[in-house]
């Protein structure tokens, strides 16, 4: 009976169930085969494409299209998805996850990927509830309930995951109505030359482009007026205009309000080292949660797109099972045109 | 996702006692039922009382007819995840898990309901707790709010379920029911604010005309209402799960009707009142479970010998002794058949489902009085606290109440012979106050006018006449003591049951039959006497034959195989709770293939 007991098995804890947190407990579950691999996410749905999402508004109407993995995946892969968890709190020095549900998950490494949610500037927070949403299945499906057959689309901001899905809805013959803002091609970091010129594409490729600027910017939204759309756009001119939706496009916040009171550094998202360790040695911080250590601009930036959150993953799954590699990346986040003539980005590359 | 052409929905709802669990299945199934859909459902409680134990409301709503409940469900809702946890899995993909956003207590890891999700099924959280809060001040609606999700996030139209939930708290005054109605219509609002992503739809029900006369009733429920279409006279009875409610249900009703019933100081008491009013010439019976019969035993000797109509609802429950009072078995038979000493012959026939709960109830009452015999009707606590909807058109009332043979036109100086030997064994039967008919009754054994006569001549006919007057129950009028489903002809496997079994044997032959495997099912209403014919004949048909039942003896394949000397194959478990469909399905297979 001198038997050694075995050691319990390292417990690897996801928060997010995006690409970051997908691709890293793929991995952590080849480097550490004994170990539990648990991802925490208040979605009701497993890991699903979100790239996919404006192919709902075409012909994909059923979200079982849009997963990524078949439910026997994780049985197989012993990955535990726990959904419709929301994180309350971190708490570090015992190493423990609080969910809201007053239940506590201890962990031995723990990533944070719980990405981002779309930026809403608080002058128009009021207005929340008569928005239109595009940052989930659930969000992108009341959405598509709420446009008739080519109706007017008012896309606020217009950053480029909204540009994604307008380049469907021109596809089926919507109206898509863009107001200008500072994040207008959000992540793209454009030169004045370089947005005038993506803003005269986007007029070519069929969308109306209103400069919110030269109106004073938008003052409020409201319900529209019977027989006429859904929705009143007032801008701070006076002017106004109607659309059947309003979508507000100012790119993403980092959800990262559970890590607050850590002790864990947090700028706009959670700050890392290039290897996407945080200031505390047990977790990590992926996607497009974090911010990255970047040597050459001796600052914490922000890296977006498919081709680097998944990168994003693959590190914090290396460097959680005891290695020591850097995120880098050599990925052009550029704007351009395609061979038809319409804006193309890096941020839109989606690799199966 | 698809949408199902009909309506194929099982609903289960678990909760600790106390969180009422059981009363939320009660409005959901009378709700759906009052919608126009066909329901069975089936609570599981525990022995004890209040704050402790599991317990679970299953309930599966169909546009046709069902015969048994699922395997898995559709829906799971869960009002106390440390109940519920085990039962996760019996969700099938796609389907529903609904739990409690906000419960009261921590909890360690794995203690919460969405640890149990699995991949393929649809998790809901809801805050039932806040939202019971919100609405009526207080947690104590939190079913009620649990029932108005599953009514929002199904689609079920809410009228049904506040009138019902207005009717049951009715009496608990107007304040009482706002508040209930609040609660579910909190429930309901949250849910269909919720993005449904679970593929459990419901389908319009059946036909309105259908649904007008369909009624919804538990096995107990439709035996009380038996034996009040039947003009029982006198009950007696002495409290015992599962068969207390037919006492609580008769205790309301009889008296409406200028009847009585009288609850004993036991079982002794109750069995010996029931025989007394029978041999009075009341209709009379009793209700009992299995440790409650053993009591009976003697006393249904005396029944037997002195030739008294009176009927036994027996409800099996696990056993032996105390055993599992809240679990359900087919244990009871044995002594149900043979539990008295002497050649105590009875007549004992089990129904398979609600409906034939009624029907046996009432004819037992016919059986009982034609014959002049003890009848037993032979129920379990999965067909007692079943609820199905049930078609009970008037004709269905029509029981024969008056089966007593005339008395006979005695000529001056001539002794009323009370046990008569006649051809059919039956005697005329006077009872006290028939003038000129006065007469001796005693457990001794007797002669023809009654008196103790133990002779091996007598004793010989008088037990002959006792065995062979119960043949003519198998030719009962408007009774089917087996009934045959499924194919007809020669099959390769043929499904022998009795009782709540049947249900699910009938589910598994269907299912084999979409199999292509030529199957068929003979259902056994009458097990004293046994219907020897009819069994053979069935036999005789098929290549092998399964017996299953909840019991780990084998009664029934045991009486079948020592009354016909054939051999059958035994699928006799006892979990406590129903036979898996899939597990008869499986044996269907393997004796298919052999």
């Amino acid at each position: 009976m001198n038997a050694a007991a075995s050691p319990p098995p390292r417990h690897h804890v996801i928060i997010g169930n995006g690409v970051a947190g997908n691709q890293a407990a793929e991995l952590l579950r080849d480097r550490d085969p004994a170990s539990r691999v648990t991802i925490l996410t208040h979605s009701r749905l497993l890991f699903y494409n979100r790239y996919l999402l404006p192919g709902i508004f075409q012909d994909m109407a059923n979200w079982p299209e849009l997963l990524a993995h078949p439910p026997e995946h994780y049985a197989a892969r012993r990955i535990h998805v726990r959904r419709e968890c929301r994180v309350s709190a971190v708490d570090p020095r015992n190493r423990l996850v609080k969910l809201a549900h007053n239940e506590t998950i201890p962990y031995d490494t723990l990533l944070v990927a719980t990405g981002g949610r779309g930026h809403l500037p608080e002058e128009l927070a009021e207005y929340r509830p008569l928005f239109h949403h595009f940052g989930s299945y659930e969000a992108a499906m009341a959405t598509r309930r709420a446009l008739p057959e080519r109706g007017a689309v008012v896309m606020l901001g217009g950053d480029m995951i909204g540009l994604d899905l307008a380049r469907t809805l021109l596809a089926i013959e919507c109206r898509v109505i863009l107001v200008t803002h500072e994040t207008t091609f959000w992540p793209h970091a454009l030169t004045p030359e370089e947005r005038t010129n993506a803003l005269a594409t986007l007029v070519a490729m069929g969308i109306e482009v209103i400069d919110g600027d030269a109106r004073g910017g938008v003052a409020a939204v409201e319900p529209g007026a019977p027989g006429l759309p859904a929705r009143r756009v007032v801008f701070h001119n006076g002017a106004d205009l109607y659309g059947d939706v309003v979508m507000p496009c100012f790119g993403l916040t980092p959800m990262v309000e559970f890590m607050v009171g850590t002790g864990i550094d947090i700028e706009r998202g959670v700050l890392v080292s290039p290897q996407l360790r945080t200031s505390d040695p047990h977790i990590f911080a992926a996607g497009d949660v974090c911010q990255i250590w970047s040597e050459e601009e001796h600052a914490y930036r922000f890296y977006y797109g498919y081709r680097n959150v998944r990168a994003m993953g693959e590190v914090a799954a290396i460097n959680m099972t005891g290695g020591q590699e850097a995120f880098a990346t050599n990925r052009v986040e550029s704007l351009g045109h395609d061979a038809q003539g319409r804006i193309d980005s890096s941020f839109w590359v989606y690799d199966e | 996702m698809t949408t199902m052409s009909k309506t194929d929905i099982q609903i289960a709802i678990c909760g600790s006692a106390g969180d009422g669990t059981i009363a939320a299945g009660d409005i959901l199934r009378n709700a759906v039922a009052a919608a126009g859909y066909r329901v069975i459902g089936f609570d599981v409680y525990p022995p004890e009382i209040r704050g402790f134990g599991k317990c679970i409301s299953r309930l599966r709503i169909s546009t046709d007819q069902s015969y048994s409940l699922k395997r898995h469900s559709d829906v799971l809702l869960s009002l106390d995840d440390s109940q519920a946890l085990p039962h996760a899995g019996e969700v099938r993909d796609m389907g529903a898990v609904i739990f409690e956003s906000q419960p009261i207590a921590p909890c360690q890891e794995g203690e919460h309901m969405s640890a149990r999700v699995l991949p393929g099924q649809i998790p809901y959280a809801f805050s039932m707790r806040e939202l019971s809060q919100q609405a009526t001040g207080g947690g104590r609606a939190r079913n009620l709010v649990a029932l108005g999700i599953i009514a929002g996030l199904l689609g079920l139209t809410p009228d049904p379920f506040r009138a019902i939930i207005a009717r049951k708290f009715g009496k608990q005054g107007p304040e009482i029911v706002a508040r209930s109605l609040a609660g579910f219509q909190a429930g309901f609002d949250g849910a269909t604010r919720t993005f449904k992503l679970d593929d459990v739809f419901f389908s319009p029900p059946g036909q309105a005309d259908t649904a007008q006369r369909v009624i919804m009733l538990s096995g107990n429920a439709a035996v009380a209402r038996g034996c009040l279409d039947a003009e029982l006279d006198t009950f007696f009875g002495y409290p015992i799960t599962p068969a207390t409610s037919i006492m609580e249900r008769l205790a309301a009703e009889l008296p409406k009707h200028g009847r009585r019933l009288l609850q004993t100081e036991d079982e002794i008491a109750a069995i010996a009142a029931t025989i007394g009013a029978g041999y009075a010439g009341a209709r009379a019976a009793t209700a009992t479970s299995g440790p409650g019969l053993a009591l009976m035993s003697e006393m249904l000797g005396l029944a037997t010998i002195t030739e008294t109509p009176c009927v036994v609802f027996v409800s099996q429950r696990g056993g032996p002794s105390t055993g599992m009072p809240t679990k359900t078995e087919q244990s009871d038979l044995n002594a149900a058949l043979y539990g008295s000493p002497g050649d105590a012959c009875r007549i004992v026939i089990a129904p398979t489902n609600v409906e034939g709960c009624y029907r046996c109830a009432g004819k037992a009452f016919e059986m009982a009085e034609r014959y002049q015999t003890p009848v037993i009707v032979l129920l379990d606590l999965y067909l007692s606290n079943r609820y199905e909807t049930v078609t009970l058109d008037e004709s269905d009332h029509a029981f024969v109440l008056d089966a007593n043979k005339p008395l006979p036109r005695l000529e001056p100086g001539e002794t009323y012979r009370r046990y008569a030997l006649t051809e059919d064994g039956v005697s005329p039967r006077a009872v006290p106050g028939d003038a000129g008919h006065m007469h001796v009754i005693t457990g001794l054994e007797h002669n023809e006018l009654g008196r103790p006569d133990d002779s091996e001549t007598m004793h010989a006919a008088m037990s002959r006449k006792r065995h062979d007057k119960l043949q003519a129950a198998l030719r009962h009028p408007e009774f089917a003591v087996t009934r045959r489903f499924g194919a007809t002809g020669r099959v390769k496997v043929g499904l022998l049951a009795w009782g709540s079994t049947f249900g699910e044997c009938l589910e598994a032959m269907f299912m084999a039959q979409a199999q292509n495997i030529p199957c068929a099912a003979l259902k056994v209403v009458m097990l004293s006497p046994f219907p020897v014919r009819e069994v053979a004949s069935f036999m005789d048909d098929c290549d092998q034959v399964l017996v299953p039942e909840i019991n780990h003896e084998g009664q029934f394949a045991q009486l079948v195989q020592g009354t016909l000397a054939r051999p059958v194959t035994r699928l006799s478990r006892v979990p406590g709770s129903p036979m898996p469909v899939e597990l008869i399905l499986n044996e269907i297979r393997r004796l298919a293939q052999g």
